[in-house]
């Protein structure tokens, strides 16, 4: 009976989980943690946290990287060590990491943070972020947990959306909430996200 | 669902099915008018931005699109996350009138807005990149309709200061109610709001801005009816209709 070797070997790879899980950590390992830190809760600000994000979101970026939709030159160096093989596990993983908690400098600044988040600003248009992102920034699999992010990568980004230079948000959705922010007020969404 | 057969169930009333079974028809010829709506002259050269209609609710594009396709609530309901960024959760909007409340309005009165939003019929420059078309299509809006529309309504909206109610009800019943209902339910058929349940200043903006020509997607049969109504007036009706009891809503 030919088929049972095989249906062995499956089994034993079955058991032992499945075969991209300790690659991605590996990869993390050598690939990912000297910036994003060890299990994705990095400590340095410019680098994002990845721990406990969204395995669909994690998945979107690091293919949008390998497709040059998403582009940052620090990690440029590091994609040509991932291939889209890799991708599947590498977002299991660190969705499957804990997040560490955040840490708040300024809680004055996050207290209009806040206001921000959860009622928008009706005057510009701004809509609230609770609407997508949730209530404590957990996010959901369609829109990314923002809680705990450090200060300094939340608003690069939401300055890179008000500019047009980060592109690969869903319908546009992110570019225009982020033309209506002023820099005060994302330095403030970001404060507050950060101490979450 | 689809839009036939949800018109005809929120439309109890006998006197209404000859204008239903008209729509029906017109929403169900078939896939050629369809595809001649994709293909014609009307979808490759459309009319130009801010542009008012010739003829108030014309039955074309998009619009046509989206009443006749089938809405899923669940899926509505996942498209609407980025809406609820101002007209919060369960599309209750803003008691401040900065945003309107949604939920159990007609399928069919939200998407007429939708669509014209995006056509600049009813020009909405916070609302648009949310709804535009690189974002949404016909399905997407008759999924968001079908969500909302299916929504409680709690009687929780703002209303006005209360101190001119008789006067409300009256011009209420004078310039009002032959279309949206003596209790504010409206008609899903013709496409006339439900304005009961909806918070004050909301209502009475949109009325102002009705009367004096700035929103322009307005039935000509309302602006005429209100155009003599002061700012005192119209204040006194929006308050009146602010508190009807919701009726006919799930």
């Amino acid at each position: 009976m030919p088929a049972w070797p095989a249906a062995c070997a499956a089994g034993v790879v079955w058991l032992a989980g499945p075969a991209w899980a300790a690659d991605a950590k590996e990869i993390a390992a050598t690939v990912c943690q000297a910036c994003h830190g060890e299990g994705g809760n990095s400590v340095v600000p410019m680098f994002p946290r990845l721990a406990g994000l969204q395995a669909e979101y994690l998945a979107k970026q690091l293919n949008d990287f390998l497709d040059g939709k998403r582009k940052n030159d620090l990690m440029a160096p590091s994609l040509a060590s991932i291939s889209s093989g890799d991708v599947r596990g590498l977002a299991a993983y660190f969705a499957g990491q804990k997040p560490a908690k955040g840490t708040a400098g300024d809680p004055k600044l996050g207290d209009k943070g806040k206001v921000l988040y959860d009622d928008g600003n009706v005057d510009t248009g701004v809509p609230a972020c609770v609407g997508c992102h949730q209530p404590e920034g957990v996010g959901n699999e369609r829109y990314p947990r923002l809680a705990g992010q450090h200060a300094a990568y939340t608003a690069a980004q939401m300055s890179a959306f008000k500019a047009g230079t980060r592109t690969n948000d869903r319908a546009k959705v992110m570019r225009a909430v982020a033309e209506r922010l002023t820099e005060q007020e994302i330095a403030a969404l970001s404060e507050y996200l950060a101490g979450m | 669902m689809d839009m036939c057969n949800e018109l005809a169930m929120s439309t109890p009333i006998g006197a209404r099915w000859a204008v239903l079974a008209g729509l029906c028809i017109a929403l169900a010829t078939g896939p050629s008018a369809l595809a001649q709506g994709a293909a014609g002259p009307a979808a490759s050269a459309p009319a130009p931005a801010e542009e008012p209609e010739t003829t108030w609710n014309a039955m074309q594009g998009e619009k046509l699109q989206a009443l006749r396709a089938t809405g899923d609530a669940a899926r509505g309901e996942i498209t609407f996350e980025v809406c609820q960024g101002c007209h919060r959760a369960k599309a209750l909007g803003r008691p401040d009138g900065s945003y309107p409340r949604l939920a159990g309005q007609h399928a069919s009165v939200l998407i007429k807005q939708m669509t014209d939003v995006r056509a600049g019929r009813r020009r909405n420059d916070k609302m648009l990149p949310f709804i535009d078309k690189h974002g949404v299509g016909p399905q997407d809006i008759a999924d968001i309709a079908a969500y909302l529309s299916r929504l409680p309504v709690p009687p929780t909206q703002g209303q006005g200061p209360g101190t001119h109610l008789a006067d409300g009800e009256k011009l209420y019943k004078n310039a009002c109610v032959d279309c949206h209902g003596a209790a504010g339910e409206g008609d899903a058929t013709r496409f006339y709001p439900r304005v009961n349940g909806q918070h004050f200043k909301y209502t009475l903006r949109e009325m102002i801005d009705i009367r004096d020509g700035v929103r322009r997607n307005a039935n000509p049969t309302m602006v005429e009816a209100i155009k003599r109504y002061t700012n005192a007036d119209l204040e006194a009706v929006a308050d009146h209709m602010s508190r009807l009891p919701v009726t006919g809503a799930r």
